[in-house]
């Protein structure tokens, strides 16, 4: 096998109109940027006929130009990746074989955009989603990680190796390396290189999507039902619950976020069980939610709430079960062990655990802050009027008026507690040490960057992007809900 | 005509038969420096012994110019008690003031220090040891045979907490009282000390030359030597910010005996500075000109900082790792290591060459799992356990523990953390199921040596039957491998009274092939060990086993 | 306005014992405590040399008590060892056997006193002191740098809403805010130090700024803090400048004819700046996180670089001290960040 270049055949005749399209797009960028500092702003004219004319002058031609030279660009960058589906493997280069293995993601990417703009008219919030070209860039790159770990995670596509094999031959191998010395019958190549324990990079970094989307959005959702469980009656009664659970929120937010972890997460306090007990309480919250949720609505029909209850509480309970319960640590209820559906790694359930805890009272001090402001409203007045219970008011009028600027945060949230996580792995607390995830082998990968660039730079690239797109997401959203 | 031996006096008969055996090629070079010089000849009467001219000599044909301040990478490190230091860096500061009887040589050889020259009867149960006259304490005291006597009094105290001397020093120590034998020490007069052994030993002029065996003053603090300084060395320390940094500065109210003799202390000052133990910060303090030379280079990082421009110092040594289990270490309530088959399985199913590629960028020899090194005197050559993945797994499924999960613990670093990688996905390939832990180095040594699966790094000490007796006699604090073997035992006594290379080697090959049937531990390579500096550095040389000589150090003139 | 500050006070006072008793009861915990005695004494001590270690030393004397030791509310304990020496929290060994006279048996914070550290051997009040100097100058030029920035980004991005040029910032600002300084900090350093790349403009290692801050050497440190906070301040002025130069008095004045750089610098700019104000003191917080990871990275020995060795060796006295610092700066910042907006926006009445 032949090492591949990065663009392979197709290489030839696109790399030469890359190069131009990027450096048309630089120039007219830069002069646009400098010209609108300098030159007038557009002028409105009133023509003899009685139209008005905007003149386009220097700054319109620099616009029209950057548009164009842009749009160049995006459609040389897709051709690379379109050349890659439809070319034999090999034939167009790194990038090519790297856009034909995310071939499920790209299918999946496509079928939602068509679906969703399809349909945008019927789906409120998400569909005007859709209007806004920057909430649709940053849904795009979280959807393409979303959909990456989905296929790395439960049908085992896109990887080309196996995240923890060495295979010696390849340490520290530039990207494109064919696979020498391995057993028979796998990928030919690295895609992306090998790292210093010459392990694949390209597999790492889409393995590691996985570790994130399991932690990241999870944690942020337990954070938000921990909030908001505790914040409403808080919001909404005011008074020494409201102080009391507001003096603790503070109290953990005032803790440095760095120095909550290293007191969390290392092994001496994973021995004493802290985290396991603070799992038992943290994720108690989900129940009460959902059991609040439903009681305030249906108590009315017994019928209907008792089965109801019985069967979400039921499932919830074997999942909170069996996310605490785990064989050999400090909570492992003997006899129970067949309720015991999976168990969480100890390094993950710390993580995810500390995660949670630091999430909650940011999540709680919004909602607070959303609670307050909502129950004044008119409608919440006649549901009070009406005779509704408290947390029927709170959790069916309130809540879903403030959804709004709840998802917003939703988004950045995510973003934030992916960065933590990296910075967990950053430290070497918690995850594992051969754990795929971005932050530890971005840390790994950053001993030899002056000299091996390849292993640390897609997993940052990988962190950015999809940090990116949480931001411009939650930025488009908040732009179409504002609109409303 | 050169002076044959350090004390002008006959040449060790030994001495003589050694040099048979290295004309007939029995013998290798260093092997023979070694076994000689400890038993008093000089260098250069040694080498003349079998023909060669006088080595080279060590230091740069360059003469340091004096004066200068040198700034060092180095972890700066809580000092204590000298007897007890278990880092060599420990020693590095110390070594400003305090002084060595004897310095360990890269080929092998000893050079006298504070001892002018030192005598072995030719049955190793007497040793003469000459103190150097006309060397005195910083307070301008004389040093005198009682100060040596006391020294070695000092490391024979074995319930001293913490006093890994004890160990080089067993054989003169009483079991009853854990203090040195009765008569073992005796004052001949103000410069001379003579220690009768109830039993051969040739170890003990190798163990006066180890780092923990700083010459230390009668009225020493050994909580805290850092508040009186009082020692013979030419250096005093001002500044000892434990992790920051550690300052020497020369002492200039001291006639240090060193000038005299010609042996430099050129720089004025030396300045230690810690970077925390991640190689990637000692480069880059490298390549921001703050520091001139670094402690060690490893792995990856050699190539770097050859890149820099650097002059790169390398010598091979017996320094190692082993990653072992330790079979008195309980998991879930049982001793999953105490099984030899198990052991086997695990020693079976790695590649060493593989570990030595991906773990210290190859830089080393394959080892063959049994901790005696070819440059050791007395090595015998052992074969190691076929490399078998496929056996290995059959073995572990007939010990029933096919699905035990092994944690296989390791430090938090550049080279070991790579080493114990590969180890861990070989097993993984061979079908074994593994997890791993890092675990920072502040907490790693806390208990390094109960873990039950985890990696350590050992020092080259000089001869092998040192290694052994540290780290695999049963019951040693060291022996991180839970191993106890009465037979190992006798047998490692039988070696330390066995003065014949040929004769002690056959003893050896039975020691090394007990542990490696055993399985005790996986040994993958020797290190070379590395270190670079500035161009202008001169006489900054890597030391085979780490030991500080900063009286060398200097700037080219 | 007193009675509000003084209130203030009282639950900063209140949060800060609060959590100090959370740290303290989290590094006493017996398996910390046993790594503090493995660490301290020896690493190959047995069970009970754990045990009496620990006992001699005070360390197993119920937490509340140990705790109000360290404040200095109750008496420092006395303890006679099984090695018969008597040793006490305030006055060390004691030869005799008893106190020393007319002194006072207490020795905890309130007495000036913050204890001692097990891993510097050093006196803890000294090194915070120090390590926090290092900081101050550290953040002394990430502020000299990021705030002007961000203001003059988020100013000209929000000037004129939706232009081209508000987009270009407002994605530059974004994608700062998105890299976080693990990545940015090792990009720097490969790219501006290493000497593959070449350039070698700066310097990797902050060591030597600790002494001497230079241009070369303490830059990459300073652009990889301040280029974080950088995005979420810009993106905060620009919100706060499109609300101003959307509001009624801007578009009178326009109406007016006042030519448009004379509204940004003499009518908008003022009021667009409260609002920044506040999130500038509320960063502080956050670039304590910043701070720990760029420390480590450049190896820059400031409060964030103690605050890690003393988590990682488990120094009680030291963490403590470590968190109280933190937990001041924290309130103390969310109090001037309150009080400031007050005084900057006559408009807001405490209720």
């Amino acid at each position: 096998m032949d090492p591949l270049t990065w663009t392979g055949a197709l290489g030839v005749v696109l790399n030469p109109l890359l190069a131009i399209a990027a450096v048309a797009f630089v120039l007219s960028a830069v002069a646009q940027f400098v010209l609108s500092f300098a030159a007038p702003a557009p002028t409105l004219q009133a023509e003899a006929d009685g139209t008005l004319a905007r003149s386009p002058g220097l700054v319109g031609l620099a616009d029209q130009a950057m548009k164009w030279s842009f749009g160049a660009l995006i459609l040389v960058l897709l051709a690379y990746l379109v050349g890659g589906i439809v070319m034999p493997y090999g034939e167009a280069g790194i990038v090519g074989a790297v856009s034909a293995r995310f071939l499920p993601v790209w299918i999946a990417l496509l079928a939602t955009f068509a679906l969703s703009i399809a349909t945008k008219r019927s789906t409120g919030l998400y569909g005007k989603l859709f209007d806004s070209t920057i909430g649709m860039i940053g849904f795009g790159l979280v959807m393409f990680w979303v959909f990456t770990a989905v296929f790395v995670g439960l049908f085992d596509m896109i990887a080309t190796h196996d995240p923890l094999q060495q295979i010696v031959a390849m340490k520290n191998e530039p990207p494109g390396t064919p696979v020498t010395g391995g057993p028979e019958g796998i990928f030919p190549h690295y895609l992306l290189g090998g790292d210093n324990l010459a392990r694949d990079v390209f597999t790492r970094m889409v393995e590691g999507s996985v570790v994130v989307m399991q932690v990241a959005p999870v944690a942020t959702v337990f954070a938000f039902m921990v909030g908001i469980t505790l914040d409403l009656p808080a919001g909404y009664y005011g008074g020494r619950l409201d102080t009391v659970l507001s003096f603790l929120a503070n109290l953990i937010l005032a803790f440095p976020v760095i120095l909550l972890f290293y007191l969390l997460v290392t092994p001496e306090i994973v021995q004493t069980g802290i985290p396991s007990y603070m799992a038992a309480v943290l994720f108690v919250f989900p129940l009460v939610f959902f059991a609040v949720l439903l009681n305030s609505r249906y108590y009315t029909r017994p019928g209907l709430r008792t089965p109801l209850l019985a069967v979400v509480l039921g499932l919830l309970f074997v999942l909170y079960f069996s996310l605490v319960n785990a064989a050999g640590s400090r909570i492992d209820i003997p006899g129970l062990g067949w309720l015991d559906l999976f168990d969480v790694p100890g390094g993950i359930l710390v993580v995810f655990v500390s995660v949670v805890f630091v999430n909650s009272p940011t999540v709680f001090r919004i909602v607070r802050g959303l609670a307050l402001d909502i129950k004044t409203r008119d409608y919440v007045a006649a549901a009070q009027t009406r005779g509704e219970g408290a947390w029927y008011i709170m959790l069916w009028e309130i809540l879903p008026n403030a959804r709004g600027p709840l998802i917003v945060d939703f988004c950045l949230r995510i973003g934030y507690t992916t960065i933590l996580l990296g910075t967990l792995g950053f430290f070497g607390l918690g995850l594992p040490p051969e754990s795929p995830d971005w932050g530890t082998t971005i840390n790994d990968g950053r001993r030899l960057i002056s000299v091996y660039p390849h292993p640390a730079l897609p997993p940052a690239f990988a962190l950015l992007t999809m940090v990116l797109g949480l931001n411009l997401l939650a930025d488009g959203l908040r732009e179409e809900s504002l609109k409303d | 005509m050169i002076r044959q031996t350090l004390t002008g006096g006959p040449v060790h008969p030994a001495a003589r038969i050694h040099a048979r055996d290295a004309l007939a090629g029995k013998l290798d070079r260093r092997e023979f420096m070694a076994r000689t010089t400890a038993l008093g000849l000089t260098a250069a009467g040694a080498s003349a012994l079998i023909g060669l001219s006088a080595p080279a000599l060590a230091q740069s044909a360059a003469a340091p110019r004096r004066g200068g301040t040198l700034r060092m990478q180095m972890e700066v490190r809580q000092l204590k008690d000298p007897r007890t230091f278990d880092w060599s860096e420990m020693a590095w500061v110390a070594s400003g003031w305090l002084e060595y009887l004897v310095e360990y040589n890269n080929d092998g050889s000893f050079t006298p220090m504070l001892l002018e020259s030192w005598e072995v009867s030719d049955d190793a149960m007497h040793y003469t040891l000459n103190v150097r006259p006309g060397v005195s304490w910083n307070d301008g005291t004389p040093f005198t045979a009682e100060d040596v006597a006391f020294n070695i009094r000092n490391w024979c105290q074995r319930d001293a907490e913490g006093n890994s001397m004890a160990g080089r020093f067993a054989v003169i120590i009483d079991d009853a009282t854990g203090e040195a034998m009765d008569g073992a020490i005796e004052v001949v007069d103000d410069l001379t000390v003579r220690l009768n052994l109830p039993a051969p030993d040739i170890t003990l002029i190798a163990g006066m030359g180890d780092y923990p065996a700083c010459i230390v003053p009668q009225d020493y603090d050994p909580a805290d030597i850092l508040s009186t300084q009082k020692g013979t060395g030419p250096y005093l320390n001002v500044e000892h910010a434990i992790g920051v940094r550690s300052v020497l500065v020369r002492n200039e109210d001291h006639d240090w005996w060193g000038y005299a003799a010609g042996k430099g202390a050129w720089l004025d000052r030396i300045e230690f500075i810690d970077y925390g133990q991640d190689p990637v910060s000692w480069l880059a303090a490298a390549e921001a000109g703050e520091v001139d030379l670094v402690y060690e280079s490893v792995g990856d990082f050699i190539d770097l900082f050859d890149a820099l421009g650097w002059t790169r110092r390398e010598v091979v040594s017996g320094a190692t790792i082993v990653i072992r289990p330790n079979q008195l270490a309980e998991v879930d309530g049982m001793r999953p290591y105490a099984d030899k088959r198990v052991r086997q399985a695990l020693v079976k199913a790695v590649d060493n060459t593989v570990c030595l590629d991906l773990g210290y960028a190859a830089r080393g020899v394959p080892a063959d799992n049994h901790h005696v090194a070819p440059i050791h005197p007395e090595y015998a050559e052992v074969p190691r356990l076929p490399h078998d993945p496929a056996a290995a797994l059959a073995l572990l499924e007939e010990a029933g523990m096919a699905d035990f999960e092994f944690e296989l613990v390791s430090i938090d670093d550049d080279w070991r953390r790579n080493t114990t990688d590969a180890v861990a996905a070989q097993l993984r390939d061979a079908g074994f199921s593994v997890t791993r832990s890092v675990i920072p180095g502040s907490t790693f040594w806390n208990n390094w040596t109960t873990f039950p699966f985890s990696s350590t790094n050992w020092n080259h000490r000089p001869l092998g039957t040192q290694i052994l007796g540290l780290a695999y006699r049963s019951g040693e604090p060291w022996n991180e491998f839970g191993f106890a073997s009465d037979d190992f035992d006798s047998l490692l006594a039988e070696a330390n009274a066995i003065a014949d290379a040929d004769a002690r080697r056959e003893v050896m090959a039975r020691l090394q092939a007990i542990l490696v049937e055993e399985g005790v531990t996986i040994q993958p390579y020797w290190r070379s060990l590395y270190r670079h500096h500035r161009p202008e550095v001169v006489g900054a040389d890597m030391h085979i086993a780490y030991m500080p000589r900063l009286y060398r150090f200097g700037f080219a003139g | 306005m007193g009675l509000f500050i003084l209130r203030r006070l009282g639950v900063m006072l209140l949060t800060a014992l609060c959590l100090t008793f959370i740290v303290f009861f989290l590094t006493n915990l017996s398996p910390n405590l046993e790594k503090l005695a493995k660490t301290q004494g020896n690493f190959r001590m047995t069970d009970a040399q754990v045990e009496s270690f620990l006992r001699d030393r005070g360390y197993l004397q119920p937490t509340i008590v140990k705790y109000g030791q360290w404040l200095g509310v109750t008496p420092g304990w006395v303890i006679e060892g099984r090695d018969g020496t008597v040793r006490s929290k305030c006055f060390g060994e004691l030869e005799t056997g008893d106190l020393p006279e007319g002194e006072t048996n207490l020795c905890g914070v309130l007495q000036g006193n913050w204890g001692y550290s097990t891993v510097f051997r050093d006196d803890v009040g000294e090194i915070i002191a120090t390590r926090l100097a290092l900081t101050g100058k550290l953040m002394f030029w990430v502020m000299l740098v990021m705030v002007p920035g961000a203001l003059v980004i988020g100013v000209l991005a929000g000037m004129r809403e939706g232009s081209r040029t508000d987009r270009s910032l407002s994605t530059v600002s974004i994608l700062t805010t998105a890299t976080p300084e693990y990545v940015s900090g090792v990009v720097f350093i490969a790219v501006f130090a290493s000497s593959a790349v070449g350039l070698r403009w700066f310097n990797g290692s902050a060591t030597s700024a600790m002494e001497q801050a230079t241009f070369v050497n303490f830059t990459l440190p300073v652009m990889t803090i301040a280029l974080y906070g950088m995005g979420y301040i810009a993106r905060m002025t620009r919100a706060s400048m499109t609300e101003v130069m959307t509001a009624q008095y801007i578009r009178t004045a326009r109406l007016k004819g006042v030519s448009f750089r004379n509204i940004v610098l003499k009518h908008a700019l003022r009021n667009a700046l409260i609002a920044p104000f506040t999130v500038i003191m509320l960063q502080f917080p956050w670039l304590l996180n910043g701070v720990v990871i760029v420390e480590t990275i450049f190896n820059y020995k400031g409060f964030g670089w103690t605050l890690v060795q003393a988590a990682g060796n488990n120094d009680i006295e030291l963490l403590l001290g470590v968190s109280v610092v933190s937990v001041f700066v924290v309130l103390v910042t969310q109090l001037l960040s309150d009080i400031g907006y007050v005084y900057l926006n006559p408009r807001i009445r405490i209720s």
